[in-house]
């Protein structure tokens, strides 16, 4: 495999100027953290954060019956909502298994902006022009448009100040502009605060950032990487595709059927996911919170508790990990055997120290996306 | 920033002496910059021997984890104990509040095979 130039979001050269720490994600070389990740973890839970999450793929898939198509071999039924409203769905393989998570904004029944991850982008493309009937387009924008997330409490006040609609519910979106722009304006996003995601062309992304960002640190807020999306996402329980879910990790597993129509006809990986649910899983994604001072990390092992350090046998492991800055203690997600259950204590091997853990339902911190 | 009344290791210690004789040390701004915010930090216990290029403990940041290395061979004297609640001083005052362990060195050589402020200097300009 070659070595490939990572790719920039049109506001690199700014994240340079403000000596981020930057790092590849997904193929990007993405801001991690600006002043800190705890500072900026903090921002977003009691003012607001900024962050350049240009990263994310972006699908306009529009043309006759779009929307019935997408619902062929999506998971979740986009039936439950209506024109203008977002709803989280999976694109699964035949086996149940998670080629991507993503969000869906239905515009018509002829129109939707489907927003996968960074790494996963290409594929998700690659799978609907695959299976899209003549007349439906793919039409992949992850180059040409960027996205802003503005999160936490006074996000409204901070688009308010720019003339941004900020009214609609949550899981919905607004069309709005921006420098005889098209800007969609929608009320999602990935910290659990209630805030907005804006989608631009990658034109004006600059000069948008440029107007929202004092804005922002006008009211205590501050640009915020990827490190403290991270730390405040697991903060939720939201998972993340390449960690808590993948292709060989399954909604079911993952405790995700709320996001499946499972009444639908059809959609990829339908058999394989009700049967896994008629038989129930044999491992469960849960939320593990610390007892000690021990700080989880992905794959680190999960033990049942025994007499003897870390005698106990191994009953999963971890998939997200880190130190709550709200809590100040570690957290983290586990796939662990269906034999352990909420409220059962475990015991983590970090690195050959035994730290102890209650094993909980997600979230740890309660949210207030609306 | 790098003190020049301090000696080094290429590891991202420094090392003083204090007035009562123990040899003092913690982890530098450069370091400390380059682990993020610090969450977590597991010291060695009073008594412990220490072994110069040894790790005697670790350092661990919203994002990852670090070894301490010991700098020099010796019996550890004191701890930073107060860095249980506030390991953020590690950040804050690297060279001063955030020092991590005081040592009785178990030679005399004292701590003339470490790095000069100047050595240390360009070795961080040089990465």
């Amino acid at each position: 495999m070659t070595t490939t130039e990572l790719n920039r979001t049109p506001l690199y050269e700014r994240h340079r100027a403000a000596v981020a720490k930057t790092a590849d994600f997904g193929g990007w070389d993405m801001p991690i953290e600006y002043t800190g990740v705890v500072a900026e973890h903090t921002a977003v839970r009691s003012a607001v954060g900024i962050f350049d999450v240009s990263h994310m793929g972006k699908l306009a898939v529009y043309g006759d019956g779009a929307v019935a198509f997408l619902n062929s071999l999506l998971a979740n039924d986009l039936d439950r909502i209506a024109a203008g409203q977002a709803q989280y769905s999976m694109l699964c393989n035949d086996d149940g298994g998670v080629i991507d998570d993503l969000i869906v904004y239905r515009w018509s029944d002829d129109g939707a902006y489907v927003i996968p991850n960074a790494s996963n982008a290409a594929i998700v493309a690659s799978v609907l022009r695959g299976a899209a009937p003549e007349g439906i387009t793919i039409d992949d924008q992850h180059l040409t448009h960027g996205i802003i997330a503005v999160q936490g409490p006074r996000s409204t006040e901070v688009l308010g100040s720019l003339g941004f609609p900020v009214d609609h519910d949550y899981m919905s979106m607004a069309r709005s502009d921006f420098a005889d722009s098209p800007v969609i304006v929608c009320r999602t996003g990935y910290t659990g605060e209630h805030g907005y995601e804006l989608v631009a062309p990658s034109a004006v992304l600059g000069d948008l950032w440029d107007e929202l960002l004092p804005a922002v640190t006008s009211v205590g807020g501050l640009p915020a990487g990827l490190g403290a999306r991270d730390t405040l996402r697991t903060e939720m329980g939201y998972p993340l595709h390449g960690q808590d879910i993948s292709p060989v990790i399954t909604p079911v597993e993952a405790g995700l059927g709320w996001a499946i129509g499972w009444d639908k006809p059809e959609f990829t990986g339908r058999e394989a996911l009700l049967a896994q649910r008629a038989a129930g899983p044999r491992r469960r994604l849960h939320g593990l919170l610390s007892l000690d001072r021990g700080i989880p990390r992905p794959h680190m092992p999960v033990h049942a508790v025994a007499k003897g350090v870390l005698a106990g046998d191994v009953v999963g492991e971890i998939t997200s990990g880190t130190f709550s800055p709200t809590l100040k203690k570690g957290i983290a997600l586990a796939l662990l055997d269906s034999s352990v259950a909420v409220g059962d204590e475990v015991a983590v091997d970090v690195r050959g120290r035994e730290s102890r853990f209650t094993v909980v339902k997600p979230p740890f911190v309660q949210p207030s996306t609306r | 920033m790098v003190p020049h009344d301090l000696r080094y290791t290429a590891e991202h210690e420094w090392v003083r002496m204090t007035a009562s004789g123990l040899a003092e040390f913690g982890i530098t701004d450069f370091a400390q910059a380059a682990l993020g915010d610090i969450v977590y930090v597991s010291l060695p216990a009073v008594g412990d021997s220490l072994s110069s290029g040894r790790t005697c403990g670790e350092v661990e940041s919203t994002k990852s984890v670090s070894d301490i290395y010991a700098p020099v061979d010796g019996v550890v004297a004191e701890r930073n104990d107060g860095l249980d609640n506030t390991p953020e001083t590690v950040n804050s005052d690297p060279f001063g509040a955030g020092w991590l362990v005081r040592v009785t060195l178990s030679d005399g050589e004292g701590l003339q095979s470490l790095l000069t402020a100047a050595e240390y200097e360009s070795l961080i300009t040089a990465s």
